[in-house]
C-alpha cells in the first residue's frame, strides 16, 4: 500500500508552476514514477501532493534549435532511444537511454526524472554531460538555465528549489561523423545498476588526423557523474598515440580516486575505469 | 484524500471507476476489475510479473498510478485470448513447456506480445533484450525464448 496523497494533473506548464509556488514544499513531482513509486512504497517520502507532469505536451517534445537539441523533461527513455534526430546528432544519449533497465521501465522513466533523482549511477547523466547538457529550470515567473553538473548537488540531491521543475534539457548537436561509445559494468548483464558507466564522444577531420574534439565522462564511481576535463585536454587537438591515450586514462583513474577517496573497491575500480575509457577511445578512433 | 473518477479502456471495454489517488494500476486491475492474471511480484518494477500494455507498450503496472491510466488503453493477459481460443503465444508457451509455476507467465507473454507487435520475426538477442525486465525463477528462460521464437517464425 502507498501512503495517502492528493494527485494533481495540471493541464499546462503554467498551472504546474502555479501549483508548485503554492504547495511546492509539500509536493513531489511525478513523471514516470520508476524511482518515486518505490520510494513511496518504502515510506521514504510522504508528500501531501503528487504533481503529475508526464502528460504536459510542452515537456514531451524533442526539437532542433540551431546547433542545439531541446529535449522535453518528460520524454521517456524509449522516446530518446528511438528519436532519429538524437540518434544521428546525439547518439551517445540514445545509446545510454536504450540500455536503461528494461523496456517496461524505459516506457515510463524520463530524462528529467533521471536528472532530478540524481543517482550517481544514472545512465543518462554521463551521456548528457558529454553533450554539454544545459538544464532549463522553470518556476512561476522565473526561468534559469544551468549546466547539468551545477544541477546535481550530490548523490540523490539537486539544487532545485521546491517551487522549481525541470522543463527541458538542451544538448549540443554533435557532428554526424562523431564517434561515440557508452560503456557500463554491472553485476549481471540485465536490470542491474551500473557499477561503472561513462561516455566517450570524439570527432576528427579525417581518420589519421588530430582529434578535433573529445569528451570523456564517467558515472557511478564518483558521487556525481562528471566530465574528465584534464584527460580531455591531453588529447584535444593532437594525433593520439597509444602512450598519450594511456596517460589520459590514468588521469581518469586518478581523478576518480581524488573525488571518491580510497575505498575497498578502488583496487578493482581504478584499473577497470581506466581500461573502459581506453577501450572506448580506441573503439571510437577505429570508428 | 479525494477519490477521483477514472475513465479508461481495459481489454477493449470502456470502464469508469472511482479510485483513490494512491492506488496503482495493478491494484485497480486486480482488486476492482478482478483481472488477477496480472501478478504482483516485487512491487518496484524489477520482476515484470505485473507487465501490461498501455497504448500498446509494456509497462510495470505496479509503478503506474491508476489515475495516470486516464484515457489510455490497457491490455492484460485476459484480453489477448480465451480458454477456447488461446493467443498464439499462449499456445506456444504450452507447447514448449515454457510455463512451470506460471507466476511470471502473464508478464512474459505481454512483454513478448509487445515485442512481436513491433518486430514480428525477432532474433534470439532481440527476444532476450525484450525480456530483460521479466524474471522467471523456474525455467531458466530457454523454453520461453524458444516459444517466442517459434511464434515469431509462424
Amino acid at each position: 500500500m502507498l501512503p495517502e496523497f492528493e494527485y494533481i494533473v495540471p493541464s499546462n506548464l503554467l498551472q504546474a508552476c502555479d501549483f508548485l509556488r503554492d504547495h511546492g514544499s509539500q509536493a513531489k513531482i511525478i513523471a514516470g514514477g520508476t524511482d518515486l513509486v518505490p520510494n513511496l512504497r518504502r515510506g521514504e517520502v510522504k508528500p501531501r501532493y503528487l504533481l503529475d507532469i508526464s502528460s504536459l505536451k510542452e515537456l514531451r517534445q524533442i526539437e532542433e534549435a540551431s546547433n542545439k537539441i531541446r529535449i522535453g523533461a518528460a520524454c521517456t527513455h524509449t522516446q530518446i532511444a528511438e528519436s532519429l534526430l538524437l540518434r544521428s546528432r546525439g547518439g551517445i544519449l540514445s545509446e545510454a537511454s536504450s540500455g536503461v533497465a528494461s523496456r517496461q521501465i524505459r516506457n515510463l522513466g524520463t530524462v528529467g526524472g533521471n536528472i532530478a533523482n540524481a543517482s550517481p549511477a544514472a545512465d543518462t547523466l554521463p551521456a548528457l554531460m558529454a553533450l554539454n547538457a544545459q538544464v532549463e529550470i522553470v518556476s512561476k515567473n522565473h526561468k534559469r538555465t544551468l549546466p547539468l553538473p551545477e544541477v546535481v548537488k550530490g548523490p540523490y540531491q539537486t539544487h532545485l528549489g521546491p517551487e522549481e521543475l525541470i522543463s527541458c534539457v538542451i544538448i549540443d548537436k554533435i557532428p554526424e561523423k562523431a564517434w561515440y561509445r557508452f560503456f557500463r559494468i554491472t553485476r549481471r548483464k540485465a536490470m542491474a545498476t551500473a557499477r561503472i558507466n561513462g561516455a566517450v564522444v570524439l570527432w576528427r577531420k579525417n581518420r589519421e588526423g588530430p582529434i578535433e574534439e573529445i569528451r570523456i565522462s564517467v558515472g557511478s564511481v564518483t558521487p556525481i557523474p562528471c566530465r574528465m576535463i584534464a584527460a580531455e585536454n591531453l588529447l584535444q587537438g593532437v594525433v593520439p598515440s597509444e602512450g598519450l591515450i594511456e596517460q589520459a586514462c590514468s588521469i581518469v583513474g586518478q581523478a576518480m580516486v581524488a573525488s571518491s577517496g580510497i575505498r575497498k573497491s578502488t583496487d578493482y575500480k581504478q584499473p577497470v575505469v581506466q581500461t573502459l575509457v581506453k577501450r572506448a577511445i580506441q573503439d571510437a578512433l577505429r570508428g | 484524500m479525494d477519490k477521483r473518477s477514472l475513465m479508461f479502456k481495459v481489454n477493449g471495454i470502456e470502464r469508469i471507476l472511482t479510485v483513490a489517488p494512491n492506488r496503482t494500476l495493478l491494484q485497480v486491475l486486480r482488486e476492482d476489475l478482478k483481472l488477477t492474471g496480472t501478478k504482483l511480484g516485487c512491487g518496484i518494477g524489477e520482476c515484470g510479473a505485473c507487465t501490461v500494455l498501455m497504448d500498446g507498450e509494456p509497462v510495470n503496472a505496479c509503478l503506474v498510478m491508476a489515475v495516470k491510466a486516464e484515457g489510455r488503453e490497457i491490455l492484460t493477459i485476459e484480453g489477448i485470448g480465451t480458454r477456447d481460443d488461446l493467443h498464439p503465444l499462449q499456445e506456444g508457451f504450452i507447447e514448449h513447456g515454457a510455463v512451470h509455476c506460471g507466476f511470471c507467465t502473464p508478464g512474459m507473454i505481454m512483454a513478448a506480445k509487445a515485442l512481436l507487435d513491433r518486430s514480428p520475426h525477432p532474433t534470439i538477442p532481440e527476444i532476450k533484450d525484450a525480456l530483460v525486465g521479466n524474471l522467471c525463477r523456474c525455467t531458466g528462460y530457454h523454453q520461453i525464448i524458444e516459444a517466442i521464437q517459434a511464434v515469431g517464425k509462424e
